[in-house]
């Protein structure tokens, strides 16, 4: 009697825990202040991308208390609210949810993470909501957005089409890599730069010899990398997380593939502790990036000081990206005359915002027109190889 | 072709070997207590956690961070086991489940709280590859192996010998019978979880260095990994939970190269389902345990 008792227990229990397996995050930290402009952020602040998140609300805290202590936008100040997307879909929709009807912002950005935007978006059409995004890169976000049918979403990024564009070609015909592995993140941003090179690659005589996806969290990439090893690679193409980024380069070292195989695509590679965590392995590695701290425009440069400053430490990508989509938001508010969210979107779609990498339109997929900057670490430090803008081939509605 | 087969085992009984001293702490506490402790893998990061505080914020080496480890969540275990596990003793299983699912959240969410919610990098250890056997293996991979193979030793020779080991069997075989002959059930108990958690912190500070991430939330996953070990091994047996440990670390591995990378977890979850359906006694017992 007690022997079955138990052992249903067992089954309940198991079924209780895979449903039990996410952390409640920490959330509805809000900022205090007495402004009407109400901006929410929906970034992924614990779980496997938590930096990014830290980054993305830094990077929009900064541009908040600029605007805000030079008056606000004409008179109004920004209050910032943030929610945790966790990086997943579901968190992700809760955490818009909960700041459209608790905290009533009038604009969203978010998030991080391409498969939480693609899931965040239609929630923001129902609420006639400005959600721009500032981070996600899948092709998916604007191919349904503008005259594609969700009206309220903007992308201020690059896509990863052009990412996977570029990369291919520089690392095919600059370092005359043909042989490649494939090792990305199981998410629609790894998949999708993965399927984006694979439409590519042909035109630059290169070949996939291996392909794998790691789910996040993944910790052990020994096996993946011994099979790399041994099907002669010369890169491995990985989309992946940044947090990921030092135990794959570690268990390069292991294996004895450092300085052998080259890292190519986007993850962070050139940060000073990514870099750190495996010389050897990251030597020589080629990235895509929408931004990067080393690169040379007097905005920019000012945004890397004041940063570093202010946080103690070294803006990212993401801190950038979000630092500028608040600014870009402000111009569009500022341009519209005030906080009517129809009047913002009009304005949104006809602006046009100086950033600190070159002037911002957008299309009429809500798809601003930005260039990808391309680098490769070289004697451990990241250079800067060029800026490539390719046009957005949207398919046929 | 060949040598990448026999690569692809040696990885993977590196993994079974973490997989293994993690497994072996849970079913003994399942033995004593007849509750699986869903809460084990949170012990496995705060022995990670500890560590890492002691290499990053205290600058001590890495050797000593095993200690600093170990012995922070000795302390944890010890409020645990004396606050909840020892009122487990003749509760129902169900209440079991839910008190160490509540422990889980509580220790992983006070860890964020206290260190943030993201990826912190283990800086410490032995990572530079040695060439054994025309493989090349990170040195500390061989620590591991070595340190899994000492545990069960000691293990086997606890159980086998010592009175404590003694009284942990008796108190999985007949819990009322121990109370009859004067066994200290509850200390017992208390003494398996404490032994049961420090094994699992010991496990996350030998792999710290070659995982190198650090975060909350990392407990999660081994827990997950290490139900079906348990299940497999037949529940509180020590010796089943090696070789248990050991065959899903070489599925694994193979499942990763062979198939995919990304189904690699399918095989302990496939594995759990497949056992509760057929041999929900272990692949090593023929006798029902519960």
């Amino acid at each position: 009697m007690k022997h079955t008792l138990s052992r249903r227990a067992l089954c309940i229990s198991t079924a209780i825990l895979s449903l039990a397996v996410t952390v409640p995050g920490l959330s509805g930290l809000a900022f205090a202040a007495d402004g009407t402009i109400k901006l929410g952020i929906v970034a992924p602040m614990s779980g496997p991308n938590a930096r990014y998140g830290a980054f993305s609300m830094r990077g929009a805290e900064l541009a908040v208390k600029e605007i805000n202590d030079a008056g606000g936008v004409d008179g109004q100040k920004i209050e910032l609210y943030s929610a945790d997307s966790q990086g997943t879909p579901v968190e992700g929709v809760s955490a818009t949810r909960r700041l459209i009807d608790e905290d009533e912002v009038d604009y969203v950005i978010g998030d991080v993470s391409s498969s939480v935007t693609l899931a965040m978006q239609p929630v923001a059409e129902d609420a006639e909501v400005l959600l721009l995004n500032a981070a996600s890169s899948n092709p998916k976000i604007t191919y349904a957005a503008g005259v594609g049918g969700f009206k309220w979403t903007y992308r201020n990024y690059p896509t990863d089409e052009n990412r996977a564009f570029v990369v291919a070609k520089y690392a095919a015909e600059q370092r005359g890599f043909t042989k490649f592995a494939v090792l990305s993140v199981d998410s629609d941003y790894g998949r999708s730069a993965i399927e984006f090179t694979k439409k590519y690659l042909p035109e630059f005589k290169g070949e996939i010899l291996t392909e794998d996806y790691y789910k996040e969290g993944e910790v052990d990439f020994r096996s993946v990398l011994a099979k790399i090893r041994d099907s002669g690679a010369q890169a491995i193409l990985m989309y992946g997380l940044a947090d990921t980024t030092p135990i794959v380069a570690r268990q390069m070292v292991e294996l004895g593939l450092a300085g052998k195989v080259t890292l190519v695509g986007n993850g962070e590679f050139n940060t000073e502790k990514t870099i750190k965590s495996a010389p050897t392995a990251l030597e020589g590695a080629v990235e895509a990036a929408a931004w990067l701290p080393a690169w040379d425009s007097p905005e920019s440069k000012a945004f890397v000081e004041k940063f570093t400053t202010t946080y103690d430490e070294a803006p990212n990508n993401h801190a950038y990206v979000h630092w500028d989509t608040v600014r870009l938001l402000a111009q569009a508010i500022h341009e519209a005359g005030g906080n009517d969210r129809e009047k913002v979107r009009e304005a949104l779609s006809k602006i046009k915002y100086k950033s600190p990498v070159g002037e911002v339109t957008f299309d009429d997929h809500n798809q601003a027109r930005l260039p990808m900057i391309l680098l490769q670490i070289e004697n451990g430090k990241p250079a800067i190889k060029g800026a490539y803008t390719a046009e957005i081939q949207y398919p046929a509605q | 072709m060949f040598s990448t087969v026999i690569e692809q085992i040696v990885n993977g009984i590196v993994t079974g070997s973490v997989y293994a001293i993690v497994a072996v702490g849970m079913t003994m506490i399942f033995g004593v207590l007849r509750a699986i402790n869903f809460a084990h893998g949170e012990y496995y990061m705060l022995g990670t956690f500890g560590a890492w505080f002691a290499v990053d914020y205290l600058g001590l080496s890495y050797e000593a961070s095993i200690i600093v480890g170990v012995l922070s969540t000795i302390i944890v275990a010890y409020v645990v086991g004396r606050l909840v596990m020892q009122r487990m003793v003749g509760a129902p299983a169900e209440a079991g489940v839910l008190a160490t699912l509540g422990i889980a959240l509580v220790l992983q969410n006070t860890v964020i709280l206290v260190f943030g919610g993201g990826y912190k990098f283990f800086s410490g250890g032995y990572i530079e590859p040695l060439s054994v056997l025309g493989f090349s293996l990170a040195a500390q991979r061989i620590l591991i192996l070595v340190v899994c193979l000492l545990v069960f030793i000691g293990l086997e020779l606890m159980v086998t010998y010592s009175r404590m080991g003694k009284s942990m069997r008796a108190v999985s075989q007949n819990v009322e019978c121990c109370e009859v002959v004067g066994i200290d059930v509850p200390k017992v108990v208390l003494h398996t979880f404490i032994l049961g958690a420090a094994l699992a912190a010991l496990s996350g500070v030998l792999t710290a260095p070659v995982n190198v991430s650090v975060y909350g939330g990392m407990g999660e996953l081994i827990t997950f990994k290490t139900l079906p070990i348990i299940i497999m091994g037949g529940l509180g047996n020590v010796r089943g939970t090696f070789f248990a440990a050991m065959i899903l670390g070489i599925a694994e591995s193979l499942v990763a190269t062979y198939v995919g990378l990304q189904f690699r977890d399918t095989v302990g979850f496939a594995t759990l389902i497949l056992m509760l359906m057929w041999r929900p006694y272990g692949l090593f017992s023929t006798q029902a345990r519960f």
